[in-house]
């Protein structure tokens, strides 16, 4: 179904595109009625067999998903008036919506594998898309590199254009600005890969004004490019993996009692500090001063040494412990020694001492 | 909460317990070390209230972060069973590197608890970790209770008294003066 070339992003023909709605309405009705049973089973083949499938095929020297993928992301490029109906019917219902656009990424994601293992729903679009990129990335030794890429980027884009789409009245222009916002990025990516900092979109050769198609995508690249670690990132962000977290490091500071709990503690890793239940960012993780295995955080680490000097998790000195185990060894140099190895992550933690206040 | 208040009252009057200056102004003078202790006790009030342990809980006194009231059910299997006894923590900003101060409020008739209500306890002292928190403190005061250190004792009639169980429980529901 729509192999159409994904490398020149031309509106496909007309009547091709409308049977091709038709059956994604039909396909979405279809779906909708088993989608509920279908999450499970498609959860549990994503991760084996599903994967496998793709790898296969994105193996195959056609760059086939490739193709099928831009028909659905170029599904905007058809002609627009009829596009505006379909989306004015559509508009009415976002969940109808939402889901037009997830059937519309599961035709590219799986017409040549089982329409069972598409993904029905936002819900299950991470794990999609997770299968789809394995597919382009391996498909980028196939004979149009350049093109596998921008279409899975194109894709993305669209999709997240479509969830952002916040009132109906705005879908028509999001519409035209989907296809800018493809060319804009299709320009982007073949530059810089997702650059963090969005820069301005080259001239998109459509009707769209230039502006329009900037925004979509520059909402895009600030809601999902921030790492936890981006030292480009907001401190004002909250950081989800803070919250998700908690109860589990809660859990392990309890553990961390004792020496049994000294052993859990290497098993485990604590995503946040014991002592001062601050993240534990890669240096701090990394950090282990004394054999018994209790993490804590750098900071902790040097009040401790400031005072008595004595490992929380085993009453160790910290220093005697690490002399034996690292031969002489002192804390203080093990500090600074990962903190060394770790110097790609400084500017990380530096942004994170400052906006934790004058901590030392 | 008449509870509360009378509670806030007898500890107001006891220094060791309450240091003239609250705690919580000694933490606000130094800025962001006062702020991480009360993220810390924050995080370790939800853990309690998540966590549920039998025989032990903990909750602020009052608006004061910084002054916990605790309490802990004597065992079962020893004299203190059926008994429920009322504590008070005193955190510093220099929690949890330094331990906080506990206390009975209810009178305990233990070997290593003192007239005042003062613990003789290592982890409370010498053998205080950073990586404990109000639930260990908790629950080891609870255990204590069942296993006092008779080498070193603050009521040295009680610890005479240990060797006969029968006696000592007397005595302990005789002095058990459960809070109103």
């Amino acid at each position: 179904m729509g192999h159409s070339d994904a490398a020149s992003p031309a509106p496909a023909p007309a009547a091709r595109d409308a049977r091709k709605k038709r059956g994604n309405r039909t396909a979405a009705k279809l779906k909708q009625s088993k989608l509920e049973t279908r999450r499970g089973q498609w959860l549990n083949n994503s991760g084996q067999g599903n994967d496998g499938k793709d790898a296969k095929v994105a193996a195959t020297p056609t760059g086939a998903r490739s193709n099928a993928g831009s028909p659905i992301l170029a599904s905007p490029h058809p002609p627009l008036p009829r596009r505006r109906v379909d989306s004015r019917s559509r508009g009415s219902d976002p969940e109808d919506r939402e889901e037009a656009g997830a059937t519309g990424l599961e035709i590219g994601g799986s017409d040549l594998d089982s329409p069972m293992h598409s993904p029905g729903s936002d819900k299950s679009q991470g794990s999609g898309c997770g299968a789809q990129r394995k597919g382009f990335s391996g498909n980028g030794h196939g004979p149009s590199p350049s093109s596998g890429s921008s279409v899975w980027s194109s894709s993305r884009s669209v999709s997240d254009a479509e969830e952002d789409t916040g009132c109906p009245e705005d879908e028509n222009e999001v519409l035209d600005d989907w296809e800018a916002a493809a060319d804009a990025l299709y320009d982007d990516d073949s530059h810089c890969h997702h650059s963090s900092v969005p820069t301005t979109p080259p001239p998109a050769p459509t009707t769209a004004p230039p502006a329009n198609a900037a925004g979509p995508e520059t909402i895009r690249s600030k809601a999902r490019a921030w790492a936890p670690d981006d030292k480009f990132r907001p401190q004002s962000l909250p950081s989800i993996s803070k919250q998700a977290s908690f109860p589990a490091s809660i859990g392990n500071s309890w553990a961390g009692m004792g020496m049994t709990a000294a052993q859990q503690g290497i098993l485990s890793l604590p995503v946040s500090c014991p002592i001062c239940y601050e993240d534990l960012d890669p240096t701090d993780s990394s950090f282990l001063p004394c054999p018994c295995g209790f993490h804590l955080c750098l900071f902790c680490h040097k009040r401790i040494l400031e005072a008595d000097g004595r490992c929380p998790g085993c009453r160790k000195q910290y220093n005697t412990a690490s002399a034996v185990e690292e031969g002489g060894g002192g804390a203080k140099e093990t500090t600074v020694g990962t903190g060394r190895q770790m110097a790609n992550i400084a500017p990380v933690r530096l942004f994170r001492s400052c906006s934790m206040g004058p901590r030392y | 909460m008449a509870r509360g208040e009378n509670q806030e009252a007898q500890t107001g009057n006891v220094p060791a317990a309450a240091p003239g200056p609250k705690p919580a102004s000694a933490g606000a003078g130094k800025g962001a070390e006062g702020q991480s202790v009360v993220r810390r006790l924050q995080s370790e009030l939800m853990a309690l209230m998540m966590g549920g342990d039998p025989g032990v809980s903990a909750f602020p006194e009052g608006d004061n972060i910084f002054n916990w009231v605790g309490t802990i059910a004597g065992s079962a299997g020893t004299a203190y069973e059926g008994t429920s006894y009322r504590l008070a923590l005193a955190f510093t900003a220099e929690y949890p590197y330094k331990p906080p101060k506990v206390r009975f409020d209810t009178p305990c008739f233990h070997p290593n608890v003192d007239a005042h209500g003062n613990i003789c306890l290592d982890i409370l002292q010498d053998k205080w970790s950073s990586a404990y928190d109000v639930r260990t403190i908790l629950l080891s005061i609870q255990s204590l209770l069942g296993e006092p250190n008779n080498d070193s004792p603050l009521n040295t009639q009680a610890a005479a008294l240990w060797a006969n169980q029968e006696e000592f429980r007397k005595m302990v529901e005789k002095l058990y003066k459960p809070a109103a």
